[in-house]
């Protein structure tokens, strides 16, 4: 039964997720509230992971996705579900190529497709901070509501993102690096 | 061909773009299957279909060059290494899950991510919010995700209020918007 759920989740992706990887944050954060396969702390890791490894990344994601939820069946089914809509489109769009993208009901929901997408992004940007920064229940520090250590690293990083263009490789491996090293505690545990 | 795209798979890093140029060096100047201006026309046509878009130029050409079984062999070509890549590291994340390092680092990870989210829409929003409308479309969808309508139901809706405000205002701007389909 979870694999009809899955497939049919995913192909909803496939059909209505539009501009790129992470246009695909969206669909797996409401899943993530509806069914509860992975929690929004564990899709940020399985997006992470995604971006620095090779293949399109929204697909990557949807592999990771499935795989939790329902082994390597899920991930088969998840990236079949997410690809078959595109299948289709691209076999029936083929025939009359050029006629498509300038067809006037086309480039009128493009118009209003891109921003709706990016508000979609942002607003999983938004929960992600309120999640890690606002209330960080693995926080040691002193002050209730906000993790002082997450504060600094996220203003550290959007400090960098004014100079650098977006290479997720160098904010992720600068994420991990300050990662270990505002927790020096843990290590110096180990000895 | 599928050896091909599977040689693409392994090489894609990143974002969908990345692809034109994987495209171009495999398809175009090892082989000769194809031209320039295809791979230009398909990447921009897989953005504006439903789905990724690395995914969506692959199909196209696939398509072109062999049909339907081009399309599947150009699709599994390139989704063969990263699927195992995923499985493999996803079995190995199951087990670091009790680690402290690496929850250290994916602590951090995390934050970054965010930051990541932020940059795409940075990306998206010079390219798409170009007035009053898209503003306000933006607005909308963004209290409505908050607020946790389905995603689904905010891309239909924003669809269908583009073309009915295009068809509004269309007297006005019409030397925006060519022929095509009308």
């Amino acid at each position: 039964m979870i694999y009809l759920y899955l497939f049919l989740e995913f192909l909803k992706i496939g059909l209505f997720s539009f501009g790129g990887g992470y246009a695909t944050m969206p669909f797996l954060y409401h899943m993530s509230e509806t069914y509860g396969w992975f929690s929004l702390s564990e899709l940020s890791r399985m997006l992470a992971i995604s971006s620095i490894t090779p293949g399109p990344v929204g697909l990557n994601v949807a592999t990771f996705a499935g795989f939790k939820t329902a082994g390597i069946t899920g991930s088969i089914t998840a990236t079949l579900a997410i690809m078959l809509p595109s299948f289709v489109i691209v076999i029936f769009i083929s025939k009359m190529l050029k006629k498509f993208s300038d067809n006037f009901y086309i480039k009128s929901a493009l118009y209003a497709l891109r921003p709706a997408a990016a508000a979609m992004i942002a607003a999983v940007g938004i929960r992600l901070f309120k999640d890690s920064i606002i209330t960080n229940t693995a926080s040691v520090s002193a002050i209730n509501f906000i993790d002082i250590k997450a504060l600094i690293l996220f203003l550290f990083l959007f400090a960098i993102s004014l100079k650098l263009k977006r290479d997720p490789l160098i904010y992720l491996l600068i994420g991990g690096i300050c990662g270990i090293l505002l927790h020096f505690r843990h290590i110096t545990d180990l000895f | 061909m599928f050896l091909s795209f599977l040689k693409i798979g392994c090489l894609l890093l990143g974002g969908g773009y990345v692809i034109v140029p994987l495209l171009r060096s495999e398809l175009i100047e090892k082989n000769n299957w194809i031209n320039e201006e295809d791979i230009v026309n398909f990447y921009a046509l897989g953005q504006c279909v439903p789905g990724i878009i690395a995914i969506n130029t692959t199909l196209f050409v696939g398509y072109k060059l062999r049909g339907k079984t081009g399309a599947l062999a150009a699709f599994f070509g390139l989704i063969l290494p990263p699927f195992l890549a995923i499985i493999f590291l996803a079995s190995i994340l199951i087990k670091l899950a009790q680690n402290v390092i690496a929850n250290d680092i994916f602590w951090g990870v995390n934050v970054a991510i965010i930051i990541l989210l932020f940059l795409t829409v940075k990306e998206v929003w010079k390219n798409s919010i170009v007035d009053k409308f898209t503003f306000f479309i933006f607005l909308g969808i963004l209290l409505m995700s908050i607020f946790g309508i389905s995603p689904s139901i905010s891309i239909v809706l924003s669809a269908i209020s583009g073309i009915l405000y295009k068809k509004i205002t269309k007297p006005n701007k019409a030397d925006e918007i060519s022929g095509g389909g009308e």
